[in-house]
């Protein structure tokens, strides 16, 4: 396969191992006692024996623990014999000082070794039998050293005093006295051990596949879950195994460097050996799981090094060179990870590391280069480089169907898809058509977004066949998600006269849901347990290291502690690690499938379901979405102050996460609150804030920029800036409809509808409010549907008193909607709203029924009160204040009008306000947004294209100032009321009557909502079963 | 430039002073420059001048400039500092009458007893004395890692196991250097320390101090050379002008690629040294790097005339018999230097390289992995294994191969170019642009690479042809041997519809080939469209023109020409008489 044949694998004898045979020899004497010598109880031989075992086995660093290490640890077993075992493992190898004593000491070694007939065991006497772990590993340490010759033994005598010296005159890495003496520079004693891994590589046969299809998937969930899956060879690690290191990066930093002790071993390389290569291997893929996991916080200097070390002692081993790659591909270093992924592929063909059954068609002198390729598709994709993606992703389709590796392919239209619906583009021509299209034979005249769907229906077939859970799983969940944003349209679609019928299915979505959930509780049996094992090792070796508090503890309560601790925290799981996070996942996906639908309790409740459930397993980036869909929640539901304490304590949880959810979703309240307390510039700088994390290259970070513009709009709107505003509406409309966003669009057709609204021109307005209103109701937008409504409602209000009961019957069509899953600014609005209905209403008297005017009213001004919503609640308190000035309940009035006076000012003068909240979130951004908010002066000079130009006057015909605008608009709403108080009460026959917010939803509703109860039963038994799962696993 | 007088002078001291001290190699290259100044005919047999006399002959054929232009234009200008001239170079004879510690101590150093050699001079304090100390102790550790590299060698490869004398004579110069009481010798031993521990800008700084002081020491020299890997790291050095200069700047010149830079100084250089057969190889090397095989193979013909027994170098003799297919002249040269010396990685590549010519590939891989054997860092072996693998249909392991030489030096531009070949072998060409982008970043003049990196571009798979032509157009503009790239691009305009661009393109073609008479179907191809261009584009002369010549030409193209030539005529008879 190489240029260079590997020589013959073999076993080296290290310090360490010796010292292990020095214990075993201790643990299996060859006497007749049944509890030999220093043992005081059966319980402290095994206790040792357990140790032992450990020890051969743990993977927790690449370097094997110096005499101190190991001592410290056989303190903690031996507490009791006073020590006995670590002094007479001193003794023992401070007493070897020439070849003979170790060859003497090999020799007794081999007398604790049962025969190989010991079947017939006499019960009184220990032997060590010799097909256990332990009889292995000494049998091996035998073998090695018998096959030693001479420089070998004395180059193991000398590294066994600088082992020895070590631990004896502390460590002091420059000031060796006597160098000639320590011989031991760079022994390199790992080595493959087929022996163990023959049986590795056959229950990880399958398992590799899967893995592989990880790689496929890793940067592909975007925002969602960049680092939602590990890469391969990590199936072994535990989930609970992450229990450890969730929530505190702190830990994860110290755990990583703990382990491979670089503190210790910088600068000098004596006397540090490597474990056994399968060590070695799990130590790297443990690694490269922690890297995907908390991405860009994973400390990257300091694994660096520990990586270069590797490298010096152990030239051969190329994994590290894929380590290497992850670590600067989540540093966002482009040429590193290029140049080292590149490299990787060069010196191991995609062999290494990767335990691969060799292909069917026997002939594995090609190596497997389309994994390579598929690797640097993701690369090019996760760091922004969606066309060279496509072209890598393109080549790796070729590549693979022509070496016929079926899986690589399966993975790679996996990846292919993921690619396509993350990124928004336009026209296909110009990266498909260009080269060989993956989907060529479908026809160009597909869109891409139907190129997705061939694709994705195309890798789920191929995945199922090849019988790849994993990848069939996440590919329902891909279609899941597909489902939720994209419209589907025929495949084949002839002419104008094609149907067009733009739809969206939940039902699909949601059956794609539980598809992937079923899948995934197959799930059982795939799991290395050799790599898991030495997890496990490790994590008891750890456990014993903890600083006990105290030793009032006896001996046997410890051990129990112990033993109790490690079953709680590194039983090695049933469900790969990765399993857990896919499950996770999709219950995001329904939290935003929720979100989409508009059932905010919904959405909320999956949301905390990963957050409690999964957000241990998951890489950060996930748990950080969890946590801000949750926050947002929040903020609508029950306003900023919450959101904003809820935040700060995210912000703490996720600060390693640079360029994370967090970031994004703080700049989000921010603009939102400062937009409702009318700091326009601020929302102006916050909006402006945002654009600037989106990517700059065209079709990359879609979602958000269009939210930008969005934004932008809707600022300027505030602003009273309504051309602007709606000029950069309409582009945004071409840029979804460019970028096949139909979903996206319904919210900027609402976006019009309100410009033109808030500009006077209701009849301009009605059109788009329609359209917004089909466009929700055939994506199944219901809570968006709703609002339309609202905004259709307001439109025919303020084309004059007639037509306040056709606003009023359209108000209440969707009043159970707006009550129920409407956040407070909806809800309010709608609340006002009917209280203008009814007041403009000229059949309608106030006197007669007060309470159907007073009661939504207050409760609006209530909830806009703790949403700061200084503009709506103004407008609420205003008509309060008539309404009871009418009713002549003049306290009221006072109160009311007094309350509208304070939030008029607060409006008027934002800069006056107290800007506790923005300062309190705001010092923590001046770290990484430069200068904090302009003061008032300040931003006066900072052009936002929000100076109220004299122009717009003219181009309105209405005053421009904000205030004045507001007051004309009150005066206004003024007269429409003594208009209608003065005209005489009519009767209110026709009048419903408020409908209750828990009323029965409309029938297209209860449809819904019986697809949601039968989603949230599937969701809450999966979530129940999948949390059993882990909680078992635990 | 400092006289030839002086020169020899200052080597003739040089070489004592370098062999006293038991720096061979250097000794040896001072030597060999000694050797290369013209001789004082009064003082020498007449035979070793007619040897010399008929050598420079044949050399004189290629000779480009004349001598005497060549020294004179580059040392305008500049002052040549005469610092360490003779009176300061006796200084470097300290003692005159060693001391008997110091005798016995270079005896057992020359018996390559170093350890012992060290222990000898342990109390010795005399400054030569003291090199000769540490200097042993450098190469005991030297020979002790070597040692260990083998008893060591893991599974996992070689480690690096590291020169254990370091710590110590590091602590021990660097006092030495502190009290200002270090010579220039033990300088260069003292960079040496540094630049195995990893230090190289104190190395860098610590052997300018050196060479400033005592210039003659060329190993001096090439260590510094190493440590310049960029024109930038080689302009900030602050150096005297000395004549032993010139030689860093041309070796230096020559690492960095700057081929033309480095052959001018050589051919300045060779003004004095003019039967230096180093600087002979050295022009070889620029030349062979340049692609000049001709020349090349007519200096080496004349070194190994002059120095049979050469092995240095002469694996790039055997690049260029290889290249030119001489079998018998490869085999003669393979037969003679592995009588010479079969275990020098050299012997083993030219061996290699015999068999690859016949087409033996198995055979040469294990030459060249034995070359290896011997020096695992031996850049071009293991390119040219990949080579061998890739004509053995092993592209894994061409690829690891050429992996290895691109991981010793980055900047061998041919091992990124097999690496580009191998990947674009196994149909990933869009994987291999990278290889063949990273080998044209380093060897931008070379039209093969653009040439590669463009059909790379044009495969069907990617069918990039933008990027290809623009490839083509680079190819073009450097020196396209082949003429591939001029077709290629008249072709590729064509096939986009741009007829303009096309007949430019195969008109220049056609006039390349011309000039350099060729014919063949390119011909064909090239006179076929521009006789249909100029007709479509009513210039029935020019068209004419062309279809005559394809006339020339027997089958299928002889009848189209006919045919459009009768309808230029019609043509033209529509033009000047309308009906």
């Amino acid at each position: 396969m190489t240029a260079v044949p590997k020589p013959p694998s073999s076993f080296a004898v290290t310090p360490h191992k010796l010292s292990i045979c020095i214990l075993v020899q201790v643990y299996a004497p060859p006497s007749q006692i049944s509890i030999p010598f220093p043992f005081s109880s059966v319980s402290q031989h095994n206790c040792l024996g357990i140790f032992l075992i450990s020890l051969t086995k743990e993977c927790g660093g690449i370097f094997e623990p110096t005499l101190d290490e190991l001592i410290t640890q056989l303190k903690e077993i031996d507490g009791l014999l006073n020590h006995w075992l670590s002094d007479h493992l001193m003794g023992r190898l401070s007493s070897l000082a020439s070849p003979d004593d170790l060859f003497n000491l090999f020799t007794d070694l081999r007398g604790i070794l049962g025969g190989s007939d010991s079947n017939v065991m006499d019960d009184d006497q220990i032997m060590l039998d010799p097909n256990s772990i332990i009889g292995m590993f000494v049998r091996r340490c035998l073998l090695t050293f018998n096959q030693m010759s001479f420089e070998g033994i004395c180059h193991l005598l000398t590294s066994i005093g600088a082992y020895c010296k070590d631990s004896f005159s502390g460590y002091q890495p420059y000031e060796l006295p006597h160098l000639d003496e320590s011989t031991s520079y760079s022994n390199v004693p790992s080595e493959y051990e087929n022996m163990e891994m023959e049986n590795f590589y056959e229950k990880s046969g399958e398992d590799f596949e899967e893995r592989k299809m990880e790689i496929g998937r890793t940067p592909f969930y975007g925002h969602a879950s960049k680092t939602f899956s590990e890469f391969s060879d990590d199936s072994g690690i535990s989930p609970s195994h992450r229990l450890e290191h969730i929530d505190k990066n702190a830990e994860a930093k110290s755990c990583l460097l703990s382990s491979s002790d670089m503190s210790r071993d910088i600068g000098s390389v004596s006397g540090t050996f490597l474990h056994t290569n399968w060590q070695v291997q799990g130590y790297l893929s443990e690694q490269a799981d922690v890297i995907e996991k908390y991405g860009s916080s994973f400390p990257l200097d300091a694994f660096e090094s520990i990586l270069k070390k590797l490298q010096q002692l152990a030239p051969e081993l190329h994994r590290v060179h894929y380590l290497r790659y992850l670590n600067n591909l989540y540093h966002d270093d482009y040429p590193g990870a290029l140049e080292n992924l590149h490299r990787y592929f060069d010196y191991s063909a995609g062999t290494e590391g990767v335990e691969c059954v060799p292909p069917p068609s026997g002939c594995s002198s090609f190596g497997r280069y389309e994994i390579a390729l598929l690797c640097l598709g993701m690369m090019q994709f996760h760091l922004g480089h969606p066309k060279e993606a496509l072209e890598v992703l393109t080549e790796a389709v070729r590549v693979s169907q022509q070496y016929s590796d079926d899986t690589c392919l399966a993975y790679t239209l996996a990846a292919i898809s993921n690619l396509l619906s993350e990124v928004g583009i336009s026209k296909t021509s110009g990266i498909i058509g260009s080269s060989y299209s993956p989907v060529a034979g479908m026809g160009t005249s597909l869109s891409v977004q139907q190129q997705l769907y061939v694709l994705l229906r195309r890798s789920l077939k191929r995945a199922e066949s090849l019988k790849l859970k994993r990848l069939v799983a996440s590919i329902h969940l891909e279609i899941a998600k597909y489902d939720i944003t994209h419209v589907q349209r025929p495949l084949l679609s002839f002419g104008p006269k094609a149907s067009m019928k733009l739809r969206t299915y939940p039902a699909n979505i949601y059956k794609e849901l539980w598809l992937s959930s079923r899948l995934i509780n197959d799930f059982g049996d795939e799991s290395s347990v050799l790599t898991a094992d030495g997890a496990f090792c490790t994590k008891w070796l750890k456990s014993l290291k903890k600083p006990l508090d105290s030793l009032i503890f006896s001996q046997e309560n410890e051990s129990r502690r112990n033993s109790s601790s490690f079953q709680f925290s590194a039983q090695p799981s049933s469900i790969p690690g990765s399993v857990v996070q896919l499950l996770g996942s999709s219950y995001l996906v329904r939290a935003s499938s929720w979100e989409m639908y508009g059932s905010a309790p919904l959405a909320r409740i999956n949301a905390l379901t990963f957050a409690t459930c999964f957000a241990d397993s998951s890489s950060l980036s996930d748990a950080a979405l969890a946590y801000s869909k949750l926050i947002q929640h929040l903020a609508v539901y029950k306003g900023y102050q919450d959101a904003f304490a809820a935040l700060r304590i995210a912000e703490a949880k996720f600060a390693c996460v640079s360029k994370s959810r967090i970031m994004l979703l703080k700049l989000q309240l921010l603009h939102e609150c400062a937009l409702h307390r009318g700091h326009l510039k601020l929302a102006q700088q916050f909006s402006d804030e945002l654009g600037v994390l989106a990517s700059s290259v065209t079709g990359v970070d879609m979602e958000l920029k269009t939210e930008t513009s969005l934004r932008h709009a809707r600022t300027l709107l505030a602003a009273n800036q309504y051309s602007q505003a709606a000029a950069v509406a309409h582009t945004l409309f071409c840029t979804c409809y460019k970028f096949n966003m139909q979903v996206k669009n319904a919210t900027v057709l609402l976006l019009l509808a309100e410009i033109h609204k808030r500009s006077g021109n209701a009849v301009l307005g009605i059109p788009y409010a329609l359209a917004s209103l089909s466009y929700c109701q055939s994506f199944n937008l219901d809570l968006l549907k709703a609002s339309a409504t609202l905004v259709l409602a307001e439109l025919w209000l303020s084309l004059g008193p007639n037509h306040a009961k056709k606003a009023l019957a359209l108000l209440h069509s969707c009043f159970p909607m707006l009550l129920g899953h409407g956040g407070l600014e909806l809800r309010s609005r709608a609340l006002i709203m009917e209280a203008k209905c009814y007041l403009a209403d000229p059949d309608f008297s106030v006197s007669d029924n007060p309470e159907m005017v007073l009661e939504p009213l207050t409760q609006a001004s209530e909830e806009l009160q703790l949403l700061e919503y200084h503009e709506l609640a103004s407008e609420a308190f205003y008509l309060l204040a008539i309404v009871h000035d009418k009713l002549r309940r003049f306290d009221d009035r006072e109160e009311a009008a007094s309350s509208f006076r304070k939030h008029i000012t607060a409006f008027e003068n934002p800069e006056g306000m107290d800007d506790s909240l923005f300062t309190a979130v705001g010092a923590a951004e001046t770290a990484d947004l430069g200068p904090a908010w302009p003061t008032a002066g300040a931003a006066e000079t900072a052009d936002l294209g929000l100076a109220w130009p004299k122009t717009t006057e003219e181009h309105h015909g209405r005053p421009a100032r904000p205030t004045a605008s507001r007051e004309c608009e009150h005066r206004r709403s003024a007269a429409t009321l003594s208009h209608q108080i003065s005209s005489p009460p009519g009767s209110n026959s026709d009048f419903l009557g408020p409908p209750q917010v828990t009323s029965s939803p409309t029938a297209k509703h209860a449809i819904h909502s019986g697809v949601n109860v039968h989603g949230s039963i599937y969701a809450s038994a999966d979530g129940i079963y999948e949390s059993c799962n882990v909680v078992l696993a635990c | 430039m400092a006289s030839k007088e002086t020169c020899r002078t200052e080597l003739r001291a040089a070489v004592r002073h370098l062999s006293e001290r038991g720096l061979s190699s250097a000794a040896k290259w001072a030597a060999e420059q000694l050797m290369g100044i013209e001789q004082d005919p009064s003082k020498h047999t007449p035979s070793h001048t007619r040897f010399q006399r008929g050598s420079s002959s044949i050399r004189r054929r290629f000779r480009t400039a004349t001598p005497a232009e060549a020294s004179g234009t580059p040392s305008a200008g500049v002052s040549y500092v005469m610092t360490p001239s003779l009176v300061v170079a006796e200084e470097y004879d300290y003692d005159l009458m060693d001391s008997d510690f110091y005798l016995l101590a270079k005896s057992y150093f020359d018996c390559r007893e170093y350890r012992r050699a060290a222990h000898v001079l342990r109390d010795q304090t005399s400054k030569k004395a003291m090199f000769l100390r540490f200097y042993a102790l450098y190469l005991a550790g030297e020979k002790r890692r070597e040692e260990e590299m083998i008893e060591l060698e893991g599974p996992l490869g070689k480690s690096d196991s590291a020169n254990r004398e370091l710590l110590s004579l590091e602590r021990e110069l660097s006092t030495l250097r502190k009290n200002g009481t270090i010579d220039p010798f033990g300088l260069y031993v003292y960079g040496l320390v540094l630049k195995e521990k990893g230090s190289e800008n104190l190395a860098r700084s610590v052997f300018v101090e050196s060479v400033n002081s005592y210039p003659w020491n060329w190993s001096a020299w090439s260590e510094l050379q190493t440590l310049c890997t960029t024109i930038e790291a080689l302009n900030s050095l602050n150096l005297n002008n000395h004549w032993m200069k010139d030689f860093f700047l041309a070796s230096a010149y020559q690492e960095l690629r700057m081929h033309n830079e480095s052959l001018a100084k050589y051919e300045y250089l060779q003004g004095t040294f003019i039967f230096s057969n180093c600087i002979q190889a050295q022009i070889a090397k620029a030349q062979y790097n340049l692609r000049e095989f001709e020349q090349v193979e007519v200096i080496f013909e004349e070194l190994l005339r002059n120095d049979p027994y050469r092995i240095e170098d002469m694996d790039m003799y055997s690049n260029v018999l290889y290249a030119k297919e001489c079998f018998s002249a490869l085999s003669y040269l393979a037969h003679r230097v592995f009588l010479t010396d079969k275990y020098r990685p050299e012997s083993c590549c030219i061996i290699g390289n015999y068999y690859s010519l016949k087409g033996q590939h198995e055979k040469s891989v294990m030459y060249f992995r034995r070359a290896l054997k011997l020096n695992k860092n031996y850049l071009s072996a293991w390119t040219l294994m990949g080579h061998e693998y890739v004509e053995m249909k092993n592209t894994s392991a061409a690829v690891d191969a050429y992996r290895r030489a691109v991981d010793i030096n980055p900047c061998d531009y041919r091992a990124w170019y097999g690496l580009g070949q191998a990947y674009e072998m196994m149909g990933m060409p869009y994987y291999a642009l990278h290889y063949f982008k990273k080998s044209v970043f380093l060897q931008p003049n070379d039209s093969r690479l653009w040439i590669a990196m463009a059909q790379c571009y044009e495969t069907e798979q990617l069918h990039m042809l933008e990027e290809a032509i623009k490839c083509y157009k680079q190819a073009a503009n450097c020196n396209d041997r082949e003429a591939i790239a001029l077709h290629q691009l008249a072709k590729l305009h064509s096939e986009l519809g741009r007829t303009e661009e096309a007949a430019f393109y195969y008109k220049k073609d056609l006039e390349r080939m011309e000039a350099e008479e060729r014919e063949g179907p390119n011909m064909v191809e090239a006179l076929m469209f521009l006789a249909q261009h100029c007709k479509t584009h009513k210039k029935f002369n020019e068209a004419e023109v062309y279809c005559t010549r394809l006339l020339d030409y027997t089958g299928p193209e002889k009848e189209t020409a006919k045919s459009l030539l009768r309808g230029i005529r019609y043509a033209r008879d529509v033009e000047h008489f309308p009906p």
